[in-house]
């Protein structure tokens, strides 16, 4: 395992920022009837080297004879050589993905956008709140907090899904519940199965259980919009700085490198200076949340 | 900078010698309106145009542009392309050359575009100056001179047009004339200035821009966008013709029977329903007002927070483009009204 | 992968789709060798018209018994059934509106022994049975139908432009006949994909692929009112290819 304590290295960028690098697909773990997490390796021995990002970040992936689109990238830079992206079936681009195996070819290219601002947390408690999906972006900063736990103090976990069967990761997440250096908190909405032994109730009643302190914390908040407005409303009402609340957005990218138009939000690019905002941010632009 | 006269009578010859550095081509005149296009001889060019139905921005920013070709076992390599093709655009207005400029900054950055790139490189600008008619605001928009993004810029003082030398290239050209070019008398520099005042008076539409950033934050929810969005079409004419919009889509075309195919850039509109619709079908302006409202803020307010300025040069392109007679001065001057009546 | 078994019908309708299909004369033998083309009466005569489909192709408007019984029978053998042409996709021409409705229409047209003529009146074939795939225009576009079958072959719906024809027409550098001649054209109210060919011939669009998505009609019909052009001029223009506008 390779720690990181600094930022990626920058990469050199390729003389052609739109040429995709090809990978193979190693592994496809079924999540959901709908989500899939596939494990991506690239051809290129120098690639599979060189490639870092940080949490945060997502990669343009492209399916030959169908398109690209961005993906977030769901594993830890602190877990390298393969990339692994938690992706859930809702278009065109998708539903071909889901159509590829193992061994298939797929092209990747970047790393995109800013990523979590993993030197700012650096020293602080990190709060990581997911809703749903939004574990997807959010399980590549849980690794890296955990994989370089020494750098952070208190890290707590908030993840809620509709149910037990809908909890993204499961197995990962209940294995948390085990360890001391993690506040691993679990809810389902609902549990329809009766075997559930956690908590139920919804994410932001989470809140309930645990005693912060907001001035020295950064919480990062990821799901559907409902997520974002009653998680919000607790991290405000905790005291929680607007620009220690950290978002990670989705928009509409056909480039990722702040060209094309298509993520613009006012006056910032989701792809550029995205797609992890503060909520300050995220309020001072229009159409943001 | 290098400033140099070139008698009139001796354009043709200039335009001549010209051609050894590329394909040449001019504003030509199309059923009343002008075009950018090839020249099959140099009679055929328009120098006095008023504007062309698209800017230069189709050399460069082509309407659609094969990027990528995917081949199995081969990944995605560019296509031969064009881009190392040599031209020179003759005849192009300050607003246009200013708009290039502009369109610079977005494909350079951090990750410069290539193809946009190479074209800027192998295409050559000779920009001529313009009299203003009742659609332009250059001025306005502070596009109505460049100093920079072009090779030589004509400006005419009656018999010379007074010639300034933007480039290494721009030289190769003067030089390639020999003795074609003189130099410039201080009676040329004062007729300089009198037609650059004159065309200053000429300016029938004015639009401050100073403070409209502001202005759009707190005009966000005017109603005024809510009348634009009943009256505009969605129909891109505006974004098309503009010679700063540059969004694009990408598309994927594959081959019968394969996955080989090419993957291309086509011109996109932020006018459009699809431009901020994400799969699973949430549209972030699903509605036509919150669309042509993203069109004009991001121009006259996002841009400036980018780049410094904002990406309108004051062509007029849209004004004379839009089938409703949406005009982005009024809308200006609108957005600038007070409406309300002094509560103190 | 076995081949796909196709079919290719035509309902009530010119049969203009299927002959710019028989046209695609760069494409034809790859067409022929990557489907297996079992039902396509308009070029073969050993028809298998009872077999299970993977794909049925079909033109034309459903505009009598006969024609929504055949259509509803495509639908049952097919696993994903594909409108061509404005008329399957929004009804066109057949169904384009008219005083005296369907009676009256007949009486015009065959004198009062229309009355017993096997008509309906004209539907496009989404409002009959479930239609997976739309590919538009008077008659459709080479390139379209091929991009569509190289895209099915892979899995992938195609990606066509939703936008107006307007877009192409700038584009392609046309002048504008709307704006510069006042003459009514259609091109801000109809799907690009054509490549605003119309207005590039100094011809007004006349709206034959359809309605582009989010097409803003009340705001073109007042453009046009205010150009001179009558009420019922615009009315008639808007209404003479898709009928059925915005439902489909």
């Amino acid at each position: 395992m390779l720690l990181h304590t600094d930022t990626a290295p920058p990469l050199q960028p390729a003389a052609n920022p739109y040429q995709p690098y090809m990978a193979r697909i190693v592994r496809i773990q079924k999540m959901l009837d709908d989500t899939r997490v596939f494990t991506l390796r690239f051809l290129d021995e120098s690639m599979v080297r060189s490639f870092r990002h940080r949490p945060g970040q997502f990669v343009m992936l492209s399916i030959p004879g169908t398109g690209e689109a961005p993906i977030s990238i769901s594993s830890s830079p602190t877990r390298p050589e393969i990339l692994e992206l938690c992706v859930r079936r809702a278009g065109r681009m998708t539903s071909s993905l889901f159509r590829l195996s193992t061994n298939d070819v797929v092209g990747v290219r970047g790393p995109y956008g800013n990523g979590f601002p993993v030197d700012d947390i650096r020293g602080n408690h990190l709060l990581l709140a997911a809703g749903g999906l939004g574990m997807a972006p959010l399980r590549s900063l849980l690794w890296y907090a955990l994989d370089n736990r020494h750098l952070f103090d208190g890290v707590i976990l908030m993840y809620g899904s509709r149910s037990p069967a809908d909890m993204l990761f499961r197995d990962e997440m209940l294995s948390l519940a085990g360890r001391d250096d993690v506040n691993c908190m679990l809810t389902v909405d609902a549990d329809p199965s009766g075997a559930w032994t956690g908590r139920i109730g919804h994410l932001p009643s989470l809140f309930d259980h645990v005693t912060l302190e907001p001035a020295r914390t950064y919480a990062a908040v990821c799901g559907p919009p409902v997520v974002y407005r009653y998680v919000l409303e607790r991290l405000l009402a905790a005291g929680f700085s607007k620009d220690r609340i950290l978002m990670s957005l989705e928009r509409r990218m056909k480039c990722g490198i702040g060209k094309c138009g298509h993520c613009s939000v006012g006056y910032k690019y989701t792809c550029l200076q995205g797609p992890i905002f503060t909520y300050w941010d995220a309020i001072n632009l229009p159409e943001m949340i | 900078m290098k400033i140099l006269k070139l008698p009139k009578d001796k354009l043709d010859y200039f335009a001549s010698v010209v051609q050894q550095f590329g394909e040449v081509h001019a504003p030509v005149e199309q059923d009343g309106k002008y075009v950018f296009k090839r020249l099959t001889r140099w009679s055929e060019a328009r120098l006095a145009y008023d504007r062309t139905i698209l800017p230069p921005k189709k050399y460069f920013l082509p309407p659609k542009e094969p990027l990528l070709v995917y081949r199995p076992g081969e990944g995605y390599v560019a296509p031969a392309g064009d881009v190392q093709h040599r031209l020179v655009l003759f005849g192009v207005h300050a607003c246009d050359v200013y708009a290039l400029n502009i369109l610079d900054l977005v494909f350079a950055g951090k990750y410069p575009d290539p193809y946009y790139q190479a074209r800027r490189k192998n295409i050559a600008i000779i920009g001529i100056d313009c009299v203003p008619d009742g659609k332009c605001f250059c001025r306005s928009m502070r596009a109505d001179f460049v100093d920079h993004g072009f090779d030589l810029f004509f400006c005419d003082i009656g018999g010379h047009y007074l010639t300034f030398v933007g480039s290494a290239l721009g030289d190769d050209m003067v030089l390639a004339t020999e003795t074609l070019f003189e130099t410039v008398s201080p009676a040329d520099i004062d007729e300089y200035k009198r037609r650059s005042g004159a065309k200053h008076e000429a300016f029938q539409l004015d639009v401050e821009i100073r403070d409209l950033p502001e202005i759009f934050e707190m005009e966000y929810g005017s109603a005024i966008w809510d009348d634009l969005g009943a009256q505009c079409l969605s129909c891109g004419s505006c974004s098309a013709v503009c010679p700063t919009c540059y969004c694009f889509d990408m598309n994927d075309e594959a081959v019968l029977g394969s996955r080989a195919g090419t993957r291309s850039r086509n011109w996109d509109s932020c006018l459009f329903s699809t431009h901020a619709l994400v799969a699973g079908g949430e549209n972030f302006r699903e509605s036509r007002s919150s669309r042509i409202k993203f069109r004009f803020y991001h121009k006259q307010r996002g841009f400036v927070a980018e780049y410094g300025r904002p990406s309108c040069v004051g062509c007029g392109r849209c004004i004379t483009a839009c089938p409703v007679d949406i005009d982005i001065v009024e809308v200006l001057a609108a957005l600038r009204e007070t409406r309300h009546a002094a509560t103190h | 992968m076995s081949k796909p078994r196709a079919g290719i019908f035509g309902l009530t309708g010119c049969a203009g789709d299927q002959l710019v299909i028989l046209n695609c004369e760069d494409e034809l033998l790859d067409l022929v060798s990557l489907l297996d083309m079992r039902d396509f009466l308009m070029a073969a005569s050993d028809n298998d018209t009872a077999c299970d489909l993977d794909i049925a192709l079909v033109e034309g408007a459903v505009f009598s018994r006969r024609d929504k019984e055949r259509l509803e029978r495509i639908r049952q053998r097919s696993a994903m059934l594909v409108a061509i042409g404005s008329c399957a996709v929004w009804g066109g021409v057949s169904a384009a509106e008219r005083n005296g409705g369907l009676a009256g229409l007949l009486d015009e047209t065959y004198g009062t022994q229309g009355r017993d003529y096997d008509a309906t009146e004209a539907y496009a074939l989404h409002q009959v049975v479930k239609v997976d795939l739309k590919i538009t225009g008077c008659p459709i576009e080479k390139h379209e139908f091929v991009a569509a079958v190289a895209s099915l072959l892979n899995g992938d719906p195609p990606v066509y432009p939703q936008y107006p024809v307007c877009t192409e027409c700038k584009m392609r550098e046309s002048n504008c006949l709307l704006i510069e001649k006042s003459i009514p054209c259609c091109g801000p109210l109809t799907v690009a994909g054509c490549g605003a060919r119309c207005p590039a011939l100094r011809i007004p669009c006349i709206g034959c692929r359809g309605p582009a998505a989010d097409a803003n009609a009340e705001s073109a019909r007042q453009m046009l009112a205010a150009k001179g052009v009558p009420e019922h001029d615009i009315r008639q223009r808007l209404r003479t290819f898709a009928p059925t506008g915005g439902s489909a």
